[in-house]
């Protein structure tokens, strides 16, 4: 069965002997979308770049299978093709190099990793024009260079753009909410609900409830000093939005 | 004060020994022979810049120059249009008025003919001795014998006139290729003058034939930008193993626009040095470039901006990607005469090290004399950004693709300096081909 599978995973940066992750176990079910929750520092994003297989940490312990195969030992860019897709918390500007050059290289990319046949340029442009109407993405903004000089929404909402015409299997969506006004949100959170789909598991980490009412997740964790400590139905978000985090940063570990 | 004599070196040995079995053959009347002839002599007296001229400090020519190259001499080399052109590689696409130096001797077979409205231009080689041709010979500082060289051994290169008023309706482009299969001094000068209210795009061409043998280019261009005129000069060093000495004398009317641009490749050792005056107020400079060195490849930018009247504008910007051993040095003096006030510079050289050998020497210089002016320098020195490369792999970019981009992305800032749009095209996809040929 296609599914995400987190097992005791621990992970600590390479440089450090402090502990991050301490036993993250975690399954997430070909078609789901699960919300991981928690206070700053508890981890989040090092589980997101870990799973994207940024550079820098070192897992000690545990493992991440995606269909069933571990993805510890790829590169980001192996990932990827994998279908492993993440939507960056602070998303970065490229001078220089126009979005619809970003897209194009990254699309074929994986198209050719994949053993699959590149894209035209017509038959691309139509791809991402198409895509791009839906989240308000300008040809303007596509012609710019990366993020550059783009505002936070309009950052974000690239983000999900590059997810739409890359067409994950599984999206890790890293604090997308953060920065974003509630128009902003609206329209990020249309675009991600227009992406759920049975093909597509989706991971989205936030620090507050509100996006989840606009993405409504199969099942939530919360997610203290490196570990999972709740694992519930959606109503999980609305509990943690009246008692806050203070219950899990002082539980005993 | 003890004098004490350095040897000359091979190089400098050959270089004034050579002059005499070619100064019979060298071009212009008897005005110039005695200009050349006391060049030569200059030039015996100081021998090549080494690294305690505080100008050569990071570019040691002497100790780089093991020996000097003879000028070519014979028939000249049979050519076509298209070996030209594959030699200028994307810049052979660029609709341009083209005029042809071949181991700098002027090629009416492989120049174009037809005239432009508004330009006059001829070689050299014919005009010198002419009324108002002569050889310019001024005494820069630590580089008298750069010019004194160029002074004895120059053979051709283009006189350019852009009547006043006129536009240029495409660029002319300058193409001096090195052809002979045997290591050759190429000594060409360019003569260029904009007319007041003029515009024009330059562009010379410096690049090598497939089969070529590695030798210097001395080449020297001599820039008058008249009152109001806009001219854009671009040069593009794609040199071989050799050594290229480019020199720029700039001198700019009142109201006039500059737009220097200056790339370099594939060279082996390359030292460009630009003197740019302001002889009228409320002109503006812009040069940029871009600086490839991979190997042992050394590359220095030498820039000499004088604000000697008051209310002009200087930008620079220039950005270097050095791989292997390869260095780069930037040199950027402004200087600010007591009465310039008004005056507004800003510098930048950036440099992006691919290797842990690679080297990038810059020294900013500002030399300002004036109380009321704006005046700024930087530099940088960076590797490729990991969390960069993080976000693009993580989009399905293989490592070397992204790392390509991001030195697009690097040197791209200077590219866009570049206006018309064709040529700005060809420099980027040239670069970028250059890049990957490294890999």
């Amino acid at each position: 069965m296609t599914m995400l599978e987190i097992k005791d995973l621990h992970v600590k940066l390479e440089d450090e002997d402090k502990e991050i992750l301490r036993g993250v176990t975690l399954t997430i079910p070909k078609g789901e979308v699960h919300a991981i929750m928690g206070p700053n520092g508890s981890g989040k994003s090092t589980l997101a770049y870990v799973i994207a297989g940024r550079d820098g940490y070192e897992v000690t312990q545990g493992d991440i299978t995606w269909n069933g195969e571990s993805i510890l030992e790829m590169e980001p860019d192996e990932r990827a093709a994998k279908g492993v897709f993440l939507a960056f918390q602070y998303p970065l500007e490229l001078p220089g190099v126009a979005t619809l050059t970003f897209l194009r290289t990254a699309a074929n990319s994986l198209l050719k990793k994949r053993g699959q046949k590149e894209m035209t340029t017509p038959e691309f442009l139509k791809h991402v024009r198409a895509e791009a109407e839906k989240l308000g993405v300008t040809d303007e903004m596509l012609k710019r260079p990366l993020n550059v000089g783009f505002s936070g929404g309009e950052k974000k909402r690239m983000e999900i753009l590059q997810m739409s015409v890359l067409a994950p299997s599984l999206a890790v969506l890293d604090e997308t909410d953060s920065g974003l006004d509630i128009d902003a949100m609206r329209i990020v959170a249309q675009g991600v609900n227009a992406l759920r789909g049975p093909e597509r598991s989706m991971l989205l980490i936030t620090h507050y409830q509100r996006l989840l009412d606009y993405i409504v997740p199969d099942k939530v964790h919360v997610m203290a000093r490196g570990r999972i400590l709740k694992t519930g139905p959606k109503e999980l978000a609305l509990e943690l939005e009246r008692s806050g985090y203070a219950g899990f940063t002082t539980e005993a570990a | 004060m003890t004098v004490v004599a350095i040897p000359k070196t091979k190089a400098e040995e050959a270089l004034a020994r050579n002059f005499e079995t070619v100064a019979e053959r060298l071009p212009g009347g008897r005005a110039v022979a005695e200009a050349r002839r006391s060049a030569i002599g200059m030039f015996a007296e100081m021998g090549l810049p080494h690294r305690r001229v505080e100008e050569w400090k990071y570019s040691d020519l002497r100790n780089t120059m093991k020996d000097a190259p003879p000028v070519p001499v014979g028939e000249p080399k049979p050519l076509t249009r298209e070996a030209v052109s594959q030699a200028l590689r994307e810049l052979g696409r660029i609709e341009a008025h083209r005029i042809v130096f071949v181991d700098g001797i002027y090629r009416a077979d492989l120049s174009d003919s037809d005239g432009m409205k508004g330009l006059e231009v001829g070689p050299l080689a014919q005009a010198l001795g002419k009324p108002g041709v002569g050889l310019m010979h001024e005494n820069l500082p630590g580089h008298a014998a750069i010019v004194a060289l160029n002074t004895a051994y120059v053979s051709d290169g283009a006189v350019i006139r852009v009547a006043q008023g006129a536009e240029l309706s495409k660029p002319l482009l300058l193409v001096f290729l090195r052809a002979a299969g045997e290591g050759a001094l190429l000594t060409t000068r360019n003569i260029m003058s904009l007319a007041a209210d003029s515009a024009a795009t330059v562009i010379e061409a410096h690049v090598t034939l497939a089969g070529a043998a590695a030798g210097q280019d001395n080449c020297l261009s001599e820039v008058t930008v008249g009152e109001g005129a806009r001219l854009a000069h671009l040069k593009v060093a794609l040199a071989g193993a050799g050594q290229h000495l480019g020199t720029w004398l700039v001198n700019l009317g009142k109201t006039s626009t500059y737009r220097g641009f200056q790339m370099t490749a594939e060279t082996g050792f390359t030292r460009n040095t630009t003197f740019l005056t302001y002889g009228g107020v409320d002109a503006k400079a812009d040069i940029s470039g871009v600086f490839l060195a991979r190997g042992v490849e050394h590359v220095d930018t030498t820039l000499v901006i004088d604000h000697a009247v008051p209310q002009c504008e200087s930008r620079e910007l220039f950005k270097g990607v050095l791989d292997g051993r390869g260095r780069g040095v930037f040199q950027g003096k402004v200087i600010v005469r007591p009465d310039a006030q008004k005056s507004d510079g800003k510098q930048m050289a950036q440099a992006l090290m691919l290797s842990e050998d690679a080297e990038f020497d810059s020294k900013p210089e500002l030399e300002i004399f004036a109380d009321d002016v704006v005046c700024g320098h930087g530099s940088t020195c960076a590797e490729i950004d990991d969390d960069l490369l993080f976000y693009m792999r993580a989009r399905g970019i293989d490592k070397e693709t992204a790392r390509g981009l991001l030195i697009e992305s690097f040197i791209a800032e200077a590219i866009e300096k570049v206006e018309h749009e064709a040529l700005r095209d060809a420099l980027q996809a040239m670069t970028v081909a250059s890049l990957q040929r490294r890999a």
